[in-house]
C-alpha cells in the first residue's frame, strides 16, 4: 500500500509537501538567477528596484565572454565526435570481442568516471606542461575526451547489447558483407546510444571547469574558465545573464533529447 | 509413457554469439588515449609524491603529521558526511514519490530534478553564493521575518558549502533510489498490509530494507564525490576552511608543492577507490544473497 | 544422383563439448525437411554450418555438388529465418524486406515489383509502412520469411521461427508456410522441437539426438517403424515396458515380460540380443481394454496382453484416457476412441486385461529407465 499513491491517507499529503518544498529548493536558486539578470541593481538586491538589459548588453560587448564561448563550443564539438567515434569502436570491441584482459580494459574506460576530478587535473596540468600541450585546445579536447569516454562508452555498450547480434546475422545471410551490416544495420540499430553518448559527451565537456581552469592559458579559456575567473573577482550580475544564457541553452538540448526519444519510439 | 511435450529450456540467449571474432583492435584507440592521457600522468603525480623534493617518504610523513592537512581531511569527511545524510533525508521521499506519482506529476517531478542537475555547474554555485551572502535574500527574509537581529554568516564557511553541495548531490542520491524503488513490486507492499503491517511495520520491514540497495548505492557515490570536490568548496567556502581537493590545487598551484600535493592526491586517491570496493562488495553480496 | 543439397558428415565441436556429431543428410530441390529434436541437441548448430555462421570442424556442405565451406555468409545467397525475432528495427516493412535487393544493387523498379510480390505472398499489404515494433509476433515472422525468400535463394533456413508464438498463431503461420512453399517450391530445412510442426509440415523428418541424426524418413515411417527408443518416444505417444529378449530371429522377437508372460512375433529394431534387456513398446491408441471378467484368452485371438489395475480416467472428447499400471508396477498410458467396444463400465481401482495385436509392438535393446 507504501507504493500505491492513492491509498497513503495522510502521509501522501506529507510526501507531497516535501515534493514541493524540494522543488522549490531545487527551481528557486535557477529561477532567481534569471531573474537577477534583468534586475538593474549592481548589488543584486532582491526584489531588484527596476529592470534592465543592461547585464545583457556588456556581455554582449565584452569580447572575452564571446571568445571563451566559441572556444567552448569548438572544444565540445570535438570531444563529441572523439568520444562518440572512439567510444562506438571501444564499445563494439567490449560487447563483441573475446580476448584476454577485457575486463581489464573495461575497468580501465570507466577509471576516469570515478577518479577524483581534481586528481586528473592536477596530474594533467604537470604533463601537459612538460610535453607542451598547456593551454592548447588539442590539450582541452584530450583531457576532456578521457573523461567523456566512460559515459560514451557506457551508453553505446548499453545499446549494443540491447541489439540482438542475430539481426546482424540475418543483413549478412540477406548479402550485406560485415561491414556493409554493421553500417546499414547495427548502427542505426543503436542510434539512441550513439546520441546520448554524443549529448554526454558534449555536456562533460562544455561544463567541465575543473580541468579547464588548471589547463587554460590568459589566451585561450573556455567559458566555465571565464565564469570562474569573473566569480572570483566579484559577484557581477553579468554572470545572471551569463548563467541565464546558458540555462536556456540547457533546457534546448533536454527538450532535444526529449523529442529525439519521442520519435525514435 | 512419455509425454507429448519435449523439454524446451531455451539456452540460446545465454549462449556466445555463433560468429567469432577478436576485437581488441577495436579497443585500442581508446585504449591508448586512457593510457597516455590519463594512467601515464597520474602515475607521473604519484611517482612525484615520493621523488620530490627528495627521494623518499617525507611527504607522506608530513601528511600525516601536519596539522593543516589533518584539519583539511576532517573538514572534507565532515561536509561530505553532511552531505551525504542531508540528501538522503531529502532524496528518499523524492524518489518515493517519483515511483508512486501520477504519471504526469512524476514527469514533472523528474523534469525539475534533471533541469537542475543539467544546470551549468557554476551558475548554480554562482546561484547561491548570491543567495547565501550577507545582504542576500535568505538572511534579509529572516531578518524581515524578525527571526535574526543580524545577518547569518552562510556563505565563506563550512555551511555555505554544506548547503551548496547538497543541492549540486541531490540527483545523484535520488536518480539511483528511483531504480531501485521501481523495480520494488508494490504487491509486496499490499501482501504486507494484508498481514497487519501497519504503515510504519510496511516502511521498517518491508520498503526501506528493499530500497537499501538504491541507498547504499546513492549515498556511496555522493559520499565519494563530496570528498574530491572542488568547485563548490572553492566558491563557497572559506580561506580557513578549506576541502581535500582546494587543498591539492593550492599546494601545486599556488605553493608549486608538487611532492606533498602529489601525496595528497594519492591519499584521496586511495580513499576514494577503498570506498568504490566496498562498494563493489556490498552489490556483490546483495547479487548472491539473491540466489544469482 | 547427387542430392540438391548434401550436407556429407558435419562434426563441431567446442573444446570438449561435441555440438554434432557425423550428420549426414541429402535433401532434393524442392523439398521440405524439418530437423526435428530436444533442446541442445545440435539441430541449430547444423542449420548455422550450413549458414556459415560456423565452420564446421569436419565434413562439408554441397550445393548442386559444388562445396559452399569457403563462401562466406554474405555471398551463400541463403534465405533464413530465425527463432527471435530479427527485422532491423529502423527499416520499415517494405524496406525490411527491399534490404538484400539494395545490398545487392538490384535496380529501384526491380526491387519495388519483387517487394509488392513478396508483401503480397507474405499478406503483409495493410502492414508495408509500419515500423518492427509496431507488429505483432505473427507479422514479424512473416516479415522475416518475406525478406528471405525475395531474393530467390535457392534454400531457405528456418530455426525455430514459431516458437514464440501462441499455440493458435502457430497453426496459422503453419498453413501460410506450407503455402508458400508449394508457391514458391523453394527447398526449406526447418528446425524445431514441436513434433507436431514437424508432422504437419514437413516431407521428411531428420530427428536429431544428442549431436547425431537417429532417424530420416517421412511422418508415418517415423510413425510405424521408428529406428530407436528415442525416436519412438520423440514422434508420436508411447508406452514403455521393460522385458528380457527371448528369442530373436531376423526383424521378430519373442520377449517375457516381468510378470512371465511370453509375447512372440514383436518387431525388433537395432541390435537386439537374445538374452539381453530391452524395452518393449506400444502406441497408447493400438492398445485394447477390457474387464478383466470378460474370459478371453489373449492367444485365442491372436493378441498378447497383461493385467493391470485402472487408476485414472480421463474423458477427452473424442478419446478416453486410462492410466493404468501394470503388476509389476509400470505405468501404461491407454486411450480407446470414443464409441470402440470393450470398456464401458470399467472404474477406477479396476482390474482390468490390457491386448494388441503382436505387429503394433516393438522392441528396443535400450532399457525402460534410459
Ligand atoms: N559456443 C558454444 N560453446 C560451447 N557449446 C556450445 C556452443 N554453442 C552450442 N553449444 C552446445 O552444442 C550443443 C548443440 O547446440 P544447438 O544450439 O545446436 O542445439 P539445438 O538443437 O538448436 O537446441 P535448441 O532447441 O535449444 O535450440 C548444445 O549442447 C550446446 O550447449
Ligand atoms: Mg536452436
Amino acid at each position: 500500500m507504501l507504493l500505491d499513491f492513492d491509498r497513503l491517507g495522510g502521509l501522501k499529503w506529507v510526501l507531497v509537501g516535501i515534493g514541493i518544498l524540494v522543488s522549490a529548493f531545487l527551481l528557486l536558486p535557477i529561477l532567481f538567477t534569471v531573474a537577477l539578470s534583468f534586475g538593474s541593481s549592481q548589488w543584486l538586491l532582491f526584489p531588484p528596484p527596476g529592470w534592465t538589459l543592461r547585464w545583457y548588453e556588456e556581455l554582449w560587448a565584452d569580447p572575452r565572454w564571446i571568445t571563451s564561448t566559441l572556444t567552448s563550443l569548438q572544444c565540445a564539438v570535438l570531444v563529441t565526435l572523439l568520444a562518440t567515434g572512439l567510444g562506438l569502436l571501444a564499445s563494439f570491441g567490449l560487447v563483441r570481442g573475446r580476448f584476454a584482459g577485457r575486463e581489464t580494459v573495461r575497468a580501465l574506460f570507466l577509471m576516469p568516471m570515478i577518479m577524483p576530478v581534481i586528481v586528473v587535473a592536477v596530474a594533467l596540468y604537470a604533463f601537459f606542461l612538460r610535453i607542451g600541450l598547456g593551454g592548447t585546445l588539442i590539450g582541452f579536447v584530450l583531457a576532456h575526451t578521457v573523461i567523456a569516454l566512460p559515459l560514451a562508452i557506457t551508453s553505446i555498450s548499453n545499446a549494443l547489447e540491447r541489439f540482438d547480434k542475430a539481426i546482424e546475422d540475418a543483413a549478412i545471410l540477406c548479402g550485406a558483407s560485415p561491414w556493409e551490416a554493421r553500417l546499414r544495420v547495427t548502427i542505426p540499430a543503436i542510434r539512441d546510444g550513439l546520441f546520448g553518448a554524443a549529448v554526454f559527451s558534449f555536456l562533460t565537456s562544455w561544463d567541465e571547469v575543473v580541468i579547464a581552469i588548471f589547463m587554460a592559458s590568459p589566451t585561450l579559456q573556455t567559458l566555465p574558465v571565464h565564469i570562474w575567473g569573473t566569480l572570483r573577482q566579484d559577484l557581477t550580475p553579468v554572470v545572471a545573464a551569463a548563467s541565464s544564457l546558458l540555462l536556456l541553452f540547457t533546457l534546448a538540448v533536454m527538450l532535444l533529447a526529449a523529442w529525439f526519444r519521442r520519435r525514435s519510439t | 509413457m512419455s509425454s507429448i511435450s519435449i523439454p524446451n529450456r531455451r539456452n540460446a540467449a545465454a549462449r556466445p554469439p555463433p560468429v567469432p571474432s577478436s576485437g581488441v583492435s577495436f579497443v585500442l584507440p581508446a585504449l591508448l588515449l586512457i593510457l597516455a592521457v590519463f594512467i601515464l600522468p597520474v602515475v607521473m603525480l604519484l611517482l612525484r609524491s615520493v621523488t620530490e623534493p627528495d627521494p623518499g617518504l617525507q611527504n607522506y610523513r608530513e601528511l600525516f603529521e601536519s596539522a593543516t592537512v589533518a584539519r583539511v581531511f576532517v573538514n572534507t569527511f565532515v561536509v561530505s558526511g553532511l552531505v551525504t545524510a542531508i540528501a538522503l533525508l531529502i532524496g528518499f521521499p523524492i524518489a518515493w514519490l517519483l515511483v508512486i506519482l501520477p504519471k504526469r506529476w512524476a514527469d514533472l517531478l523528474f523534469g525539475i530534478v534533471i533541469l537542475s542537475m543539467w544546470t551549468n555547474l557554476l551558475a548554480r554555485t554562482y546561484a547561491w553564493m548570491v543567495l547565501l551572502q550577507r545582504t542576500g535574500i535568505i538572511n534579509k527574509t529572516l531578518m524581515g521575518l524578525g527571526l535574526i537581529d543580524t545577518p547569518l554568516p552562510l556563505v565563506n564557511n563550512l555551511v555555505g558549502v554544506t548547503i551548496g553541495m547538497t543541492y549540486i548531490m541531490l540527483p545523484f542520491i535520488v536518480l539511483p533510489l528511483v531504480t531501485t524503488m521501481r523495480a520494488i513490486e508494490p504487491d509486496l507492499l499490499r501482501a504486507a498490509a494484508l498481514c497487519g503491517a501497519g504503515r510504519w511495520e510496511a516502511f521498517r520491514r518491508v520498503l526501506l530494507p528493499l530500497s537499501l540497495p538504491g541507498i547504499a548505492a546513492g549515498g556511496l557515490l555522493t559520499f565519494v564525490m563530496s570528498l574530491g570536490y572542488f568547485v563548490t568548496p572553492s566558491l563557497l567556502g572559506g580561506a580557513g576552511n578549506m576541502m581535500a581537493a582546494e587543498l591539492i590545487a593550492q599546494l601545486v598551484q599556488s605553493l608549486l608543492n608538487w611532492g606533498l600535493g602529489g601525496a595528497t592526491a594519492f591519499a584521496l586517491l586511495v580513499l576514494t577507490l577503498a570506498l568504490y570496493a566496498v562498494q563493489l562488495r556490498l552489490l556483490q553480496r546483495g547479487r548472491s544473497q539473491r540466489g544469482g | 544422383m547427387t542430392p540438391f543439397l548434401d550436407i556429407q558428415n558435419i562434426k563441431k565441436t567446442y573444446g570438449a563439448t561435441v555440438a554434432v556429431q557425423d550428420v549426414t543428410l541429402g535433401i532434393g530441390r524442392g523439398e521440405f525437411v524439418t530437423f526435428l529434436g530436444p533442446s541442445g541437441s545440435g539441430k541449430s548448430t547444423t542449420l548455422y554450418v550450413i549458414a556459415g555462421f560456423l565452420d564446421p570442424t569436419e565434413g562439408d556442405v554441397r550445393i548442386q555438388g559444388q562445396s559452399i565451406l569457403s563462401v562466406p555468409s554474405h555471398k551463400r545467397n541463403i534465405g533464413m529465418v530465425f527463432q527471435r525475432y530479427t527485422l532491423f528495427p529502423h527499416l520499415t516493412v517494405a524496406e525490411n524486406v527491399a534490404f538484400p535487393l539494395r545490398v545487392r544493387r538490384r535496380p529501384n523498379d526491380e526491387i519495388e515489383r519483387k517487394v509488392a510480390e513478396m508483401v503480397r505472398l507474405a499478406r503483409l499489404e495493410t502492414v508495408r509502412d509500419r515500423l518492427p515494433s509496431q507488429l505483432s509476433g505473427g507479422q514479424q515472422q512473416r516479415v522475416a520469411l518475406a525478406r528471405a525468400l525475395v531474393y530467390d535463394p535457392p534454400v531457405l533456413l528456418m530455426d525455430e521461427p514459431l516458437s514464440a508464438l501462441d499455440k493458435k498463431l502457430r497453426e496459422e503461420i503453419q498453413y501460410e508456410i506450407r503455402r508458400i512453399h508449394q508457391e514458391t517450391g523453394v527447398t526449406i530445412l526447418y528446425v524445431t522441437h514441436d513434433q507436431e510442426e514437424a508432422l504437419r509440415l514437413s516431407d521428411r523428418i531428420a530427428v536429431f539426438s544428442q549431436g547425431r541424426i537417429d532417424q530420416i524418413g517421412t511422418s508415418a515411417e517415423l510413425y510405424q517403424n521408428p529406428a530407436t527408443r528415442f525416436v519412438a518416444g520423440f514422434v508420436g505417444n508411447s508406452d514403455f515396458l521393460s522385458c528380457r529378449i527371448d528369442r530373436v530371429e531376423g526383424h521378430s522377437a519373442r520377449i517375457v515380460l516381468p510378470d512371465g508372460a511370453c509375447v512372440s512375433g514383436v518387431r525388433s529394431h537395432g541390435t537386439v540380443r537374445a538374452g539381453s534387456e530391452g524395452t518393449l513398446m506400444l502406441r497408447p491408441e493400438r492398445v485394447r481394454i477390457r474387464n478383466a471378467a470378460s474370459n478371453t484368452t489373449p492367444s485365442e485371438n491372436g493378441a498378447a496382453g497383461l493385467s493391470v489395475t485402472i487408476r485414472d480416467i480421463t474423458f477427452l472428447g473424442d478419446n478416453t484416457h486410462f492410466a493404468v499400471e501394470t503388476d509389476w508396477k509400470q505405468p501404461m498410458a491407454i486411450r480407446v476412441p470414443f464409441g470402440r467396444a470393450g470398456a464401458e463400465g470399467l472404474a477406477v481401482g479396476d482390474r482390468a486385461r490390457v491386448d494388441w495385436v503382436a505387429e503394433d509392438a516393438h522392441v528396443f535393446a535400450e532399457s525402460a529407465n534410459g
